[in-house]
Formats: structure tokens, sequence, C-alpha cells
């Protein structure tokens, strides 16, 4: 707790500090300045932990905006005018959510569409705001209304400000410690990953940024008390860029980064602006100089110089918690495919192909390159979908669901390459992976979640051979491939799903660590009584674990049976003695 | 609907579709979204105004204007994009900063005021009887020549190739040997290079001063959006889309409407076909 | 090179205004736009101001105490523009504010101000501004348009009217009031539009004017607007079918638009620099021999800080002081020569003299003037 309060408890002090240091007039600029750096925390967090930049965020602060100004105008009674405060929030924090969440199905990357969607959305409002002479007075703007609760800007206001800076951040320092700012990092680090461990990251984008349109909400609605004027620069593209500039300079990997950020370039272009005609010039430069020789921006700056000199100390490892069982239990079945095509533009990748699985075993899935192979994959896990046929398993019809919904439907897979959270520690990679498919709404909310360990995923760990134990605070970009592979490995098993999808697990791994690899995944099917199916190359693994091997060849079956008759079949001969392989 | 309507609309989609082409490229294959893109049409506007004041003859205004460009095209690449392959909102923040240092700097150099610029060819000439600005006609069939060129020397060279293969694997181009630091420095110059040249043709048509670029940079965005970063047809067809609504509505409705038509119609294209009408095939 | 040696000479104009007020009593503080839409025009701003503020102070200042001027830009969003004002009013300890700015800073000042210290708003605007305290010197519609629209209609033989501005509210202000005069003399409005300031093609409002067959064409668009319209207007060769009538056209928009496109382009104005009479080309001269042939041109909104700051020392002397109800009260019928003409405060506002030029090979032309011209802004008491 000491980490959350020391901060909040400086940072207090500082500001209030302010207009006993500087005077009245040097907090109402201040005032100002940490008003638009609430709004760039909101931006930091999106961006800096879910990795989406909104380029519109003036669209919440400048909506706010217009509306506390004709609240404060016409709406009698503080507390009349709190009610509909925070009505307009929870209206614009679910407008936000939905825009988010329908713009982010069906996706698995951040890129720019949503970006340009929210600076045209910002574009409309001012544009709207501008025009509509009668509602927002047009681009001489909204004024003529007494500040909230009567305060004089030049004073009292100030402490609201303080009041509502210091909030916000607290929010932000103990949502950092919390497992929801985990999954959004994950959504950052590997998207397609944190689907397959069935989590919907277009619902976390949605609430991340509803959650920085509130906060972007809470700051205008302070701006139009603070100013006593509300025009459509409020609402528009330029404030909107200034606002991500802000979060870039200060840093939006801290919480306090966009507030120095604010007040840093606020303090700056205010200073600068009449003594020194070249100032754009200036910060311009100092602007490109932060995106490439220090992305944090300058909190992180202040971090590494504070580091050296106080280095952080290790965390202490906290005993580990039953986690509670998966939410969906379900028992091994056969998985069915019947008559799969996939045609990706012209290219014909899966040509009818159908087969069906035994309930529980291993099976094996060989082929030459190209064969269909990780496509085959990719249509059960819904990363694909097929252009022609069904995929069930059991009864269930799977193909046309999304990602994040096979684990639910008990498919869990491991990717070719291995796919982890490179820029996260081993245990927080394994706190994902427990909490997938475990974990319920207030579980997202408990520090508690961070120690929950399974049988499943100890049965990994505590294997004799398994590298990782001594690995957990380690970040994971630093390990070896080898590592990396058993790190997936334990990951997609932790929740012990019913089916089991692992592609190439032995690639990349010495002799010792396949003999290790094989050994787990045995186990893995004995303990649980899962169907696993791998694809492989080695054909003395293949001969080593499978129960039933299928081969594919240009998107067809070629043969499904046991290991024995397929090396009997003189078909699978030829396709491997034509030397694709 | 009438002639010069339609003259009009063949103006604009030409015009638009020329301005955007250099962002396609920048955008599209080097993944860099250039907010300093208007800027360099501004830089191209500009060339007429430099030529007259060091009093050169006017047919250099082609050749300074490409020269410049690409100077300032060049050294930007070498000094600041060539470190944000790859690092798109990095790209997009680091240019935002470029396109105030371009806009300052030929403050600097010509002041704030605004420069007049004469078309090469005055007056109207009138075409089924209808009355339309000749320079305008030159133009158009200026653009629509170039863009045959273009897309005929693009079916034929291998540099899109090379291009796509340098941005989809870095490691892997340049192992095969292609210089990619040549061939990403190349693409962005040229990219530059037919913004500035947009800059010259709009030049005798246009206002010009050092705030002008930002009008280009919004809508050479949305065209590409809507038509697709993978060709030379998703380039037009969403140069058409996006002049075609606002020139419709604004002549139909108010521009005001047709400008909000433009953002409403972006957004749905971001949302519901992210890739644009024509995908490219990655 | 134009903008640094202006940036030199300003300096040299500064340092030697400061060396010589070391001693100054009042000090006013001076909004200007430097940076944004309108930052071509701070430039001949400051000169103008600084102009303003030698020859009061070479004639003993106001109530006796020399003045002393320091600039802030506003040309930035009004929030950042009244926290410009504010640090020159409470930190610096400025005593009366002279603003050429747009009307979002103006009505965020007016909300800080608060009528506790003096303001003259110098532009062309729209008008329907009346806080204690604010004193007017810019040109109103009214004053543009009631005695010029008639005039043109006689003169230009035409009648049929377009009116076209940017969406917002000066230009829908300014239209509103044209209508009355249009009709009031017999003529009719064949068109009205609004282009967002984001709209930099007006192929589709030419096509309309086209049309429509206006015979004169009110343009209300601003700076980079008016100049693209021009540009376009005269390339389709709408010039040989309409004048064109701008109240907000200045030395250089029309530089902008180039001699070629400037045929039969009106603009109606309290201030050209090519006015003629004695006081308008003393005033030139000075300004050419303080700032050296090569200073900013000399415009409509740059002079004005000039009049804003002859009319608040004009005012303080009648006053006697600074302080706000005294100047409420000298205000009304206070009359002050300036460059522009002679000038009566009546209501707040400024009447004066209105001139008609015409652009037509690229330079102002004064057709005709309109003395003593009111606006219909005039604020009680």
């Amino acid at each position: 707790m000491a980490s959350v309060l020391l901060p909040a408890s400086l940072l207090l002090a500082v500001l209030m500090l302010i207009p006993e240091l500087f005077g009245d007039f040097m907090a109402y600029q201040i005032g100002l300045y940490l008003i638009y750096g609430i709004a760039a925390q909101g931006i930091g967090y999106l961006w800096g932990k879910t990795g989406v930049l909104p380029l519109g965020q003036a669209l919440f602060f400048g909506v706010a905006a217009y509306v506390t100004a004709i609240a404060l105008r016409d709406v009698q009674g503080l507390g009349a005018q709190l009610v509909l405060a925070l009505l307009v929030l929870a209206v614009l924090a679910g407008a936000a959510f939905v825009l988010a969440t329908l713009i982010f199905r069906g996706r698995s990357e951040s890129g720019p569409y949503f970006s340009l969607v929210t600076l045209a959305l910002a574009m409309i409002a001012e544009q709207v705001a501008g025009t509509a002479t009668g509602l927002t007075g047009g681009f001489n703007g909204l004024s003529g209304f007494q500040s909230l609760a009567a305060l004089d800007p030049f004073g009292g206001f100030y402490y609201v400000i303080v009041a509502a800076t210091v909030l916000v951040s607290l929010l932000l320092l103990i949502l950092n410690r919390l497992p929801a700012t985990l999954i959004a990092r994950a959504v950052a680090d590997n998207e397609p990953r944190l689907q397959l461990l069935g989590f919907p990251t277009h619902v976390v984008k949605g609430m991340a940024f509803a959650f920085s349109a509130v906060i972007a909400a809470l700051a205008g609605g302070l701006f139009a008390s603070h100013q006593g004027i509300v025009t459509p620069t409020s609402t528009g593209f330029a404030l909107s860029a200034e606002l991500v500039i802000l979060a870039a300079v200060g840093g939006r990997f801290h919480v306090f980064g966009p507030l120095l950020g604010a007040v840093v370039v606020g303090w700056a272009s205010a200073e600068l602006r009449d003594s020194f005609p070249y100032w754009e010039l200036l910060m311009a430069v100092a602007f490109i100089l932060v995106v490439l020789k220090a992305p944090g921006g300058l909190a992180e700056l202040i971090e590494r110089a504070f580091r050296q000199a106080w280095p952080a100390k290790p965390p202490v490892p906290q005993p580990p918690l039953e986690a509670p069982p998966p939410l969906a239990a379900q028992a091994a079945q056969p998985l069915k495919f019947q008559d799969v095509e996939l045609r990706i533009g012209v290219v014909r990748i899966l040509n009818g192909v159908s087969f069906e699985t035994p309930a529980t075993g291993i099976v094996s899935i060989i082929g030459p390159n190209g064969a269909g192979k990780t496509s085959a994959l990719n249509t059960i896990t819904g990363n694909l979908h097929p252009t022609g046929g069904s995929i069930c398993l059991g009864d269930a019809r799977i193909d046309m669901r999304p990602p994040y919904r096979a684990l639910g439907s008990g498919i869990g897979r491991k990717l070719q390459v291995p796919s982890v959270f490179f820029s996260m520690s081993v245990s927080e990679n394994l706190t994902i992976a427990m909490m997938a498919g475990r974990a319920r709404r207030l579980d997202y909310l408990k520090p508690s979640t961070f120690r929950w360990r399974s049988a499943a995923l100890a049965r990994v760990l505590e294997h004799p051979s398994v590298p990782l134990k001594d690995e957990v605070t380690q970040p994971v970009g630093t390990l070896p491939q080898g590592h990396r592979q058993f790190l997936e490995f334990a990951m997609t098993a932790a929740s012990a799903p019913p089916v089991l999808l692992l592609d190439e697990p032995c690639a990349g791994l010495s002799p010792d660590e396949t003999a290790l690899m094989t050994d787990l995944v045995r186990q893995y099917q004995a303990e649980t009584g899962a169907l696993v199916i791998v694809i492989e190359h080695d054909m003395s693994i293949v001969e080593a674990i499978s129960d039933k091997v299928l081969v594919l060849h240009q998107g067809r079956v070629l043969a499904f049976d046991t290991y024995a008759a397929i090396r009997a079949d003189p078909q699978v001969s030829m396709v491997y003695a034509g030397g694709t392989k | 609907m009438s002639l010069v309507l339609i003259l009009n609309l063949i103006w604009q989609i030409s015009t638009l579709a020329l301005v955007a082409l250099g962002l396609a490229i920048v955008f599209g294959k080097l993944r860099i979204m250039n907010m300093a893109h208007g800027e360099f049409v501004m830089i191209g506007a500009y060339a007429p105004v430099i030529t007259a004041s060091l009093g050169l003859p006017g047919w250099l205004q082609l050749p300074v204007c490409i020269l410049t460009v690409a100077l300032v095209a060049f050294v930007l690449e070498r000094s600041v994009i060539r470190h944000l392959y790859g690092r798109m909102f990095d790209s997009l923040l680091a240019t935002w900063g470029i396109a105030i240092l371009l806009r300052e700097g030929v403050e600097l150099i010509f002041g704030r005021g605004y420069q007049s610029v004469s078309p090469p060819i005055a007056g109207t000439v009138t075409i089924l009887g209808a009355d339309y600005p000749a320079y305008r006609i030159a133009v158009i069939a200026g653009i629509a020549v170039g863009f045959a060129v273009l897309a005929w020397w693009n079916r034929r060279s291998k540099v899109a190739t090379r291009i796509k293969a340098m941005v989809g694997n870095p490691e892997l181009a340049q192992a095969v040997g292609i210089n990619t630091a040549r061939l990403s420095a190349g693409a962005f110059v040229f990219g530059c290079c037919t913004a500035g040249l947009a800059g010259l043709v709009l030049a005798p048509t246009i206002r010009i001063e050092p705030m002008m670029g930002l009008d280009y940079l919004i809508r050479a965005f949305f065209a590409l959006v809507v038509g697709g970063l993978g060709s030379l047809e998703g380039l037009a067809i969403g140069a058409g889309i996006i002049a075609g609504t606002q020139s419709l509505l604004g002549a139909l409705a108010s521009q005001t409407y047709g400008y909000l038509a433009v953002l409403t119609l972006s957004i749905l294209f971001l949302w519901l076909k992210p890739d644009g009408i024509r995908p490219s095939s990655r | 090179m134009k903008k640094i040696t202006g940036l030199l000479a300003s300096t040299a104009v500064a340092l030697a205004l400061t060396g010589g007020v070391a001693s100054a009593e009042i000090k006013i503080g001076v909004l200007v736009p430097d940076s944004g839409p309108a930052g071509l025009f701070g430039p001949s701003t400051r000169n103008a101001a600084m102009l303003a503020a030698q020859q009061i102070n070479a004639q003993g200042g106001i109530n006796g105490e020399e003045i002393e001027l320091i600039f802030a830009d506003v040309g930035v969003p009004p929030a950042e523009a009244s926290q410009a004002a504010l640090r020159l009013w409470k930190g610096d300890g400025v005593a009366a504010f002279v603003g050429m700015h747009d009307s979002a800073v103006r009505e965020a000042l007016l909300g800080r101000f608060n009528g506790q210290v003096p303001y003259v708003y110098t532009p062309v605007y729209e008008g329907k501004s009346c806080a204690s305290g604010l004193y007017v010197t810019g040109e109103t519609p009214s004053q543009q348009l009631a005695p010029v629209i008639p005039y043109l209609m006689e003169a230009e033989n035409v009648s049929k009217w377009y009116l076209i501005g940017h969406d917002y509210n000066w230009p829908r202000d300014t239209n509103a009031l044209a209508k009355e005069y249009i009709a009031e003399a017999g003529g009719e409005v064949v068109g009205e539009e609004y282009v967002p300031f984001t709209v930099a093609e007006f192929d589709s409002s030419l096509q309309r004017i086209r049309e429509s067959g206006a015979d004169a064409v009110l343009i209300t668009l601003v700076g980079g607007g008016s100049v693209g319209f021009n540009v376009s207007f005269a390339g389709f060769g709408l010039d040989d079918q309409a004048i064109r009538l701008g109240t907000l056209i200045e030395e250089n928009t029309l530089a902008g638009i180039g001699a070629d496109n400037a045929g039969r382009l009106f603009s109606s104005s309290g201030y050209f620099s090519s006015i003629q009479t004695e006081a308008a080309a003393t005033f030139a001269s000075d300004y050419t021999a303080a700032f050296g042939a090569d200073a900013p041109p000399l415009n409509g909104l740059g002079q004005s800080a000039y009049e804003g700051l002859m009319l608040l020392a004009a005012l303080a002397e009648e006053a006697g002081s600074l302080d706000v109800a005294a100047m409420d009260a000298a205000a009304e019928g206070l009359t002050w020569r300036t460059p522009r003409g002679d000038n009566t405060m009546i209501g707040r506002h400024m009447a004066q003299t209105i001139y008609l030029a015409d652009g037509t090979g690229g330079a102002f032309e004064i057709v005709t003037s309109f003395d003593a011209v009111p606006s219909s802004e005039a604020c009680d008491g």
C-alpha cells in the first residue's frame, strides 16, 4: 500500500504548496495544465498499457465541457449538477465502450484504424459545435455561466482540480497494481495469444477506452468550470493532438508522466511564446528528439536516474493460492472435420478435409510444407473461418466462433513460434495463464489473483528437468528459445483444456529438451485424458507419441491411421519421397 | 448533372489521387504515418515562388520543385524517418513534429503572407458549351497520363515487390541482397516528390501559405483508407469516393454536410472495411 | 528573409522604446496574434501598436504619464489566450488592454476581466458585445455594408446578390444585416451558403454562383479560404459575371489572390494603406520611417491596434484616469482624430469613416468614402 499512498501524498503536498509559494495566479495557470494533464493521464493508460492510441480524446473532453457549461448555466443546485455530471460520465463511458468494442471486434491488432476513427469523430464534433450556434454559441463559444459551486477560479476552484488530480492518480496507481492492468498490458504485448487464452480482447480494449474517455470527460467538466467559456477548439483535432503530445513527452508508461508533460509543456510554451520568436521550432525539435531518443518520455528518464541511485528491491515471492476450478468444465470429445474448405483470396488452402478423431489420445498431423497443417489448427480455434464444410467438437459446431471462444469450448493451443508475453516476467505470464478460463469479474480487481497456481501447472513447473522454476522473475524476452517453448506449453496446459493443440512443440529444442517435451505431452494426456493434436515433422517423435497419425497433402487428407499403417502406405511414401521434405 | 459538375468531379478526383499517391507509398508500403505529407505539398506549391524570387525562368519550376522536395525529404529520411520503420505510432508523432518544423522553416524564409502564382495557361476553354479553366483541363490530362505510366511501370518493375518484401521481413530482404536502406529512402523521397509535384500543379488554383498543408493531409488519409492501401485502382476509387462525396453533397446540399458526410463515410469504412475496397494482397 | 529583417526592425524599435520609457508609469497590454491562423497579422499589429505608443509618449503620454507596451501572443485557443492576458494583468501589472484577436478569445477575456480593467477591442467583428469596460474601434457589419451596398448597386448596376461565408458567427451575423440592406435597396438575394473552415475547394459553390445568375457576391470568407475562393472565382471566369465585395479582404489577402484574379473585387473597411488623406499619408510615412521599407505591409487589421491605443489614450485623458467607471462615463460622444478620419464614440463603438476600395489590378484604389458611419451595435450607457 505504501507504494501507492506515498507518491499520491507527495503529489498532494506539492500541489497544495503551489498557491502558498507562488501565489494564486500561478496556481490558476498550473490548474489549467493539470486539467490537460488529467485528460492526458487517461491517454497514457490506454496507450501505454493496451497500445491503443486515441487521436480524438478531445471529443469526450469537449462534450463534457459543453454539457457542464449548459448545466452550470441552466441547472440550479450543486446536488442536481453533480448527479447530472455522473449521468454524463456514465453515458460517455457507455458510448466509448460500445464504439471501441464494435470496431475492435474480430480484429487482433490495435493498428492505426481505430485511431483514425477517433480522429474523425473529434473532427465531426468540432464542426457540429461550430455550426450549431443555437446550442453551443458557435465559434464564439458558450460563456456567461458561474464556476462550480460559485468557487473562485483564481482561488477555491484550484483545490477542486487538485482533488481530481490526486484522485485520478490514486486510481491509476491502484489500478496498475491489479490483475486488470496485467490483462490490459497483455493486449499490447501479444493480442493473438491473449485471445487463445480465452480473453475477449475487444472487450478489454473497450473497457480501457471507456476508462480513458471518462477521465477525459472529467477533465473537460473541470475545464468548463475553470475557464468560464467553452469553444469548438475544446473538442477538436488540435486539442486531441496536444493531449497525445503531453502524454508522449511526459511519459505514457507512468502515472505521473502525462501530468509532468502537461506542466512542463504548458509552462515552457507560455514562457517562450512571448520571449522567443522561434519557440514553435524549438518545441518541434524537442518533441522529435523525445520520440526518437526517449520513447518513454521524461518520466522514464527520471525513473532511470532514480533507479541508478536507488535500485528497485526484487519482489518478495508470495505464497501460492489454489486457483478456482475452470468456469466451464468439459469432458474430452471427438473432433470432427466435415468437408472443410478454406480459401484465402484465390489460394485454396484446404480442399475438403474430412476426418474424425477419437475422443482421447494423441493424434499427430504430418505432411509436407504447405499441406495446410497449421491452417487446419487455425480453423479449429477460429483464427481462420472455413469457406465451406463444418468442424464439430462432440455435437457442437465450433468453426465460426472467434478465437477467444476456443478455450471456453475446451480447446487450448500452443502456437508454432513460441508465443508468450515477451515484455513480462515468467510469473506474470503464468498469472495470465492461470486467469484464463477461471477468473470471474471481481477477480480482476483482487491482488490475490496474482498468487493463483493450479495442479496442472505445478506438474509442469515441478518436473525436475523443466528450467522455469529458477526464472520466475526474469523477463521472458531474455529466456532462450527452448525455455519459451516450455513456458508456452505450461501456460497452455495450465487451464487443463480437454483438447490441446500443439504446433511443433519441439521446434528449436535440443535432444534432451525434445525428450522432456514429449514426456510432458504424454504425461498431460495420461493425467487429463485429453485429446492432444500435435503437428510434428520429426518421424521419431511421431512414432513415439502418436495413437493415430493424420497425413495432409495439398489441403486434402491423404491418410488417417496408426503410425504403422501410415508407414506402410505407398501413397504417403510417394509424397515424402517426392522430395518436399 | 451538368458538364461542369462532372469536370469538377474529375478535377477533384485526379488532384486528390495525385496528393494521396505519395502517402499511399509512404503509409501503405513503408508503414510510416506521415503527418508531414501536406507540408511537402506546401513546399511544392512554393516552387514557383522560389523561381520567381531567384529570377529564374518559368520552365525551371518543375526541376526546382523536385530538387527542393527531394532534398528536404532525403535529409529527413536519413535523420529521423529511418529510425521509425516498424514504429507506426512513433512515426505519427515524429512526423507531426516535422510538419511543424517545415511550416516554421518556410515561414522563416518566405514570411507568413499569402503568395500568388499565375497559371501558365490562362483563361477558360469551351467544352460542349461549358466554360472551364484551360489550366485545369491540362492538369487533368497530365495526371491521367502520369498515372497510366505509373501503372505500366508498376506492373513491369520489381521495385514494388522488393518494397513489399522489405517491409514484410527486413532481415530476410537484406539477406537476399536488397539494399533496404537505399530502397526505403528512395521510396520515401519518391513519395514526397509526388506530393511536391501535386503542390506545384495545384499552386495556381489555390492559396499558398505555410499553413496550407493540413488541408491536404486528412483528405489524403481518408482516400487511402476508403480505397485500400494495396493498389493504384484502390487509390483512384478512394479518391473518387472521398472527392465525389464532398463535391456532390457540396453541390446538392451544403459544403458543411459534404464535409460531415466525408468524415462519416471514412468512419464507416474504417470500421466495416478496414482494408478498403481494394485490399492489398498480403 | 522578410520575417527576419522585420523582426530585427521591430526589435530595434522595441529597444528604442523601452530605452526611452525606462520610467514608464502605465503598462498597457497589447494582445496580438503571433501564432495560429491570424499569425499573418502579428507583425503589422505589433508595429502599429509601437508606433502609437511612440506618438502618445512624444505628446506626453496618458494623463502625463508615459506608457509602456507589453505584448502577448493570443493567436492560440481561448483558454491559453486568457492565460497569456492574465499573466500581463496579474503578473506584470498591466492597467489596460488593447486586443486584436478573434471573438472566441474576446468572450473568454471578458469573462476573466469582468469589467475590472479597460479593454479596447480593435478588429472587424460581428457586434453584440457590450460588457462593461469594453470599447470597440473595429468596424461592425452595419458600418461596412449599410452605405456600401446601395452605393455599389447603383454605381455598378447590380441587384442579384450571392452571399458566401465561412460557417461561423461573423459571416452569419453579417449576412443577416446584408439581406436587410439589399432588400431596402431593391435588390434580391439569389443564394446564401456557409463553408466549413476545413474545406479548401469551392468548385461547387462557384458552380452554384454561376447558375444563380448572381451579379454581385458578398464574401465573408476569412484568410486562406478567401484567397482560395477568389483565385478559383477568377479561374472560372466568374469575374466577368459578377462583382465581388468583401468585408475582410485586406492587403495581404489581396496579394495572395493576385492581380490576375482581382478583377472587380471590392473591399469595404475603415482603413486601407492607400487612403490618400493627409492624416493617413503621414501615418504611412511614419510607419515606414520607424520600421523600414521592408516592414510588414499596413492593413486594416494591423492598423487597428494603432486605433485602439489612440482611443485608449483619448478616453483616459477625457476620464482623467484608467478607471473603468470613469471611462464608461466619459466614453459617450467622445471625438478624436486618427489616420482613419474623425471618430466619435457612440454606445462604446466607434463611428468612423468607411472606405470602399477596388482591388482590380492587385492594389486597392479608394473608390469612395462615407463619413461618420455609426454602428448599429451601439451599447447602452
